[in-house]
């Protein structure tokens, strides 16, 4: 609702690459780690306000030291589609609730809308549009989840998975041919505030 | 129709091939001609959807030369892992997470005043994070949080115990036990402890050499009750050498059969009233799906026949299905075209030989064109893509072949001028002949010098600027026998398609399933020029020997799916 100044470009690109949706929404921003060349696409939301409280290492828990303390981690070439939403998992630990740290490799496809609560995200995983992805999911790399899945809570899917479905079930492995499918480097560059046509 | 079609292309794995000859061993120059129309073929014969498969889905043996599919391939495991060691959801294969049993806690205890103590109390239960199905339901609850799986073989649905394996063998050594009069029935008995009680009995009798009796010596070595077959099958089922008897092979005769419980005889219980009268109070909402029952692992702790699993209070936690890691070699030559590493925490392969890195890869684009039809006239963009085509009027759709090898290829495609089936769909391939540049280095490209790089680039756009001498990219000429466009590593062509009218005449059946979608069956041929193969044994690595090119040459059949006809 602030007023902003005249925009030179939907975009804001980083030193390392980055390229920010000035409509994306980045809450906490001090806590969300950006690895390079990762697009966050406008009406993106990345919570990164949700940060961890108690810490294994504290003894009295709750006022650890606010530096080194990341909610998100997002390696490179990320891709964050229009209303997707990154939030860290929270549960009971030792009596007291606390939010965990999501981390995200390289390489990772957000599809629009969808809603990323796991623990962690490989590298090489493409998450369709509208998935949801439950609280402390494990996904390990060259994972690729349909749009529409719900992966509970919880879930561990193994490297070369495709997943569907609600609840996600794995529906068949990713075949050899299939690596170089994931890569997003060409994707990086077909947006911004200098798009280049996609190759062919 | 409500989702928008994507283009598609499959190949054809030669495996598919069902020839006589043997033209699959490759090497050979002679690969066969699309000659007839006989010998095209057709995707949409049953067999034919056996054999297709995406691009990414193909490996390539690089000794045969020749595109393998995941139906040809042998395949090594090369480790087993265990994705996850929890247990799913029996209703909804949701992950299971080992929660604690809400107990009350006591008022008259001296509460333990740390709070963070409460949620690690026991007892525990396996409890779904999706769907919240717990293994209360089914009267399963554990005393700790971990060693699951071992308590869990304790368990039956209800929470009644039952002895283990081990412990039946212990408790029938016990001279106390043996005095006991045996169990009233075999309800006791479950699939692990029959079996157990079986091998037991029927070790005894293989030891006992009273069993030489001759009374059915008539079957000889035939005999279904026979020590010599008797050692035979046991040592199939229960894994090699465990009960080889050498003694054994020398005697005939028949042996009695189990005839209690202990000798792990169990009377089939064909009184179904039980279940029926459960049907009648809980109805189907109380009953598995078969989903679930197939999702159902050998339940070795209940009894083992009639009305087991069919309510939802027999469905058991299902253990995660291990996950392995596999090699494939080639069917034809046995070399290994894919290898993981065999070290579960990597993604790495030491071989990886996909069918992407040889062959050149079809995209599918429909073109939109401002006016009219024909040759000659001007395109102005891509179509609304995945709309459907409408029936008798022209489309153009824009085939990208992309090389991904170091030599440049000269391709050949050929396409049945109607499509096959009841729908014939007229197909006219504008440019069937033409050559992709090699998968240079881009910065190759850019060191090349300047001359040579203006001469390749006049040669790149000669066809379709000498065509027209106002072409600009943006509105390229459909022309027969003229390239749409060329870049570094890809070349693209234009396919004109009139797709057909989908009506029926009376009495017909009906459109099947994705009778509308229009699918082009083509023939492609790739031609390259490479170094000559090293790898033939005995050939020397002479200076003048690398020079030497041969011809190499590559042909197969794949389908291209372009699009929905329009439904009237
Ligand atoms: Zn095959
Ligand atoms: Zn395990
Ligand atoms: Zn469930
Ligand atoms: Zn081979």
């Amino acid at each position: 609702m602030s007023s902003r100044r005249a925009p030179r470009g939907e975009y804001i690109e980083t030193d390392t690459g980055n390229k920010v949706a000035r409509k994306a929404t980045l809450v906490g921003t001090q806590h969300i780690m950006l690895g390079g060349k990762t697009v966050i696409q406008p009406d993106a939301m990345i919570r990164g306000d949700l940060v961890r409280t108690i810490h294994p290492s504290s003894q009295s828990g709750g006022n650890a030291a606010p530096q080194n303390n990341t909610a998100i981690s997002i390696g490179r070439y990320c891709f964050l589609s229009r209303n997707c939403c990154l939030r860290p998992p929270g549960r009971f630990y030792k009596g007291a609730f606390t939010y965990m740290p999501l981390r995200m490799g390289d390489h990772v496809f957000v599809g629009p809308g969808a809603v990323v609560q796991a623990a962690s995200v490989g590298s090489h995983v493409h998450i369709g549009a509208g998935c949801v992805i439950g609280e402390f999911a494990i996904i390990k790399d060259y994972v690729r989840i349909l749009d529409g899945t719900v992966v509970p809570p919880n879930m561990v899917i193994p490297s070369f998975s495709i997943v569907a479905g609600q609840p996600a079930r794995v529906i068949g492995e990713v075949p050899e041919g299939g690596h170089e499918a994931f890569e997003l480097r060409d994707l990086y560059k077909t947006v911004g505030n200098n798009p280049q046509p996609a190759p062919h | 129709m409500a989702t928008a079609f994507t283009p598609y292309s499959y190949i054809q794995c030669p495996c598919s091939d069902i020839t006589p000859t043997d033209r699959r061993s490759g090497g050979s120059p002679t690969t066969p001609e699309p000659d007839d129309d006989d010998r095209a073929f057709d995707p949409r014969a049953p067999r034919s959807s056996f054999s297709l498969y995406p691009l990414e889905y193909l490996m390539y043996c690089e000794d045969c030369h020749q595109i393998r599919c995941p139906r040809c391939v042998a395949e090594e495991i090369v480790t087993y892992y265990c994705p996850n060691c929890l247990f799913e959801c029996p209703v909804c294969v949701g992950p299971l997470a080992v929660t604690s049993v809400e107990t009350k806690p006591d008022p008259n205890l001296l509460a333990a005043p740390d709070n963070s103590a409460a949620p690690l109390a026991g007892p525990y239960a396996l409890t779904c994070s999706y769907c919240l199905w717990t293994s209360t339901e089914v009267g399963i609850q554990f005393d700790k949080p971990n060693g699951i799986h071992a308590q869990l073989a304790k368990l039956r649905n209800g929470g009644t115990t039952r002895l283990t394996a081990k412990e039946r063998k212990e408790r029938r050594k016990d001279p106390s036990y043996k005095a006991q009069p045996p169990p009233p029935d075999s309800q006791d008995l479950d699939h692990e402890a029959q079996f157990a009680n079986l091998k037991a009995f029927y070790q005894g009798q293989l030891a006992d050499p009273n069993t030489a009796d001759a009374g059915l010596a008539l079957l000889g070595d035939l005999g279904f009750s026979s020590p010599t077959s008797l050692s035979r099958i046991m040592s199939i089922y229960t894994g090699g050498s465990l009960l080889h008897d050498k003694k054994a092979k020398t005697r005939l005769g028949a042996m009695r059969e189990a005839l209690d419980p202990d000798e792990g005889l169990l009377v089939a219980s064909l009184d179904e009233s039980a279940a029926i009268s459960k049907l009648r109070s809980e109805g189907l909402d109380g009953t598995a799906s078969t989903a679930q029952l197939v999702g159902q692992p050998p339940n070795m702790v209940e009894p083992p026949l009639h009305g087991n699993e069919r309510f939802l209070d027999t469905l058991r936690p299902v253990p995660h299905l291990l996950r392995t890691k596999r090699s494939k070699r080639c069917p034809v030559c046995r070399h290994i075209i894919s290898k993981p590493e065999s070290k579960v925490q990597t993604t790495r392969f030491r071989i990886r030989l996909v069918a992407g890195s040889y062959i050149p890869s079809i995209s599918i684009r429909q073109l939109a064109l401002s006016s009219g039809t024909g040759s000659g006239t001007s395109a102005s963009g891509p179509a609304v893509p995945g709309a459907p085509l409408e029936p008798l009027k022209p489309a153009h759709f824009l085939l990208t072949f992309k090389n991904p090898i170091f030599e440049t290829i000269k391709v050949t495609l050929g396409a049945p001028a109607t499509t096959p089936g009841r729908f014939a769909s007229r197909v006219t391939v504008l440019c069937p002949e033409f050559e992709v540049d090699a998968n240079t280095d881009v910065w190759d490209e850019a060191l090349k010098n300047n001359a040579e790089r203006d001469r390749e680039l006049r040669r790149r756009r000669g066809e379709s600027v000498s065509a027209n001498s106002g072409g600009i990219s943006s509105a390229n000429q459909l022309e027969v026998g003229k390239i749409w466009e060329r870049g570094r590593n890809w070349v693209s062509i234009v396919v004109e398609v009139v797709p057909a009218s989908l009506a029926l005449a009376p009495g017909n059946p009906p459109l099947r399933e994705d009778e509308d979608v229009l699918e082009i069956p083509m023939f492609v041929r790739v031609e390259w020029e490479a170094e000559m193969a090293g790898d033939e044994v005995g050939a020397a690595p002479s200076r003048s020997n690398s020079e030497a090119r041969e011809k190499r040459e590559l042909a197969y059949w794949c389908v291209l799916g372009v699009g929905r006809i329009r439904q009237r």
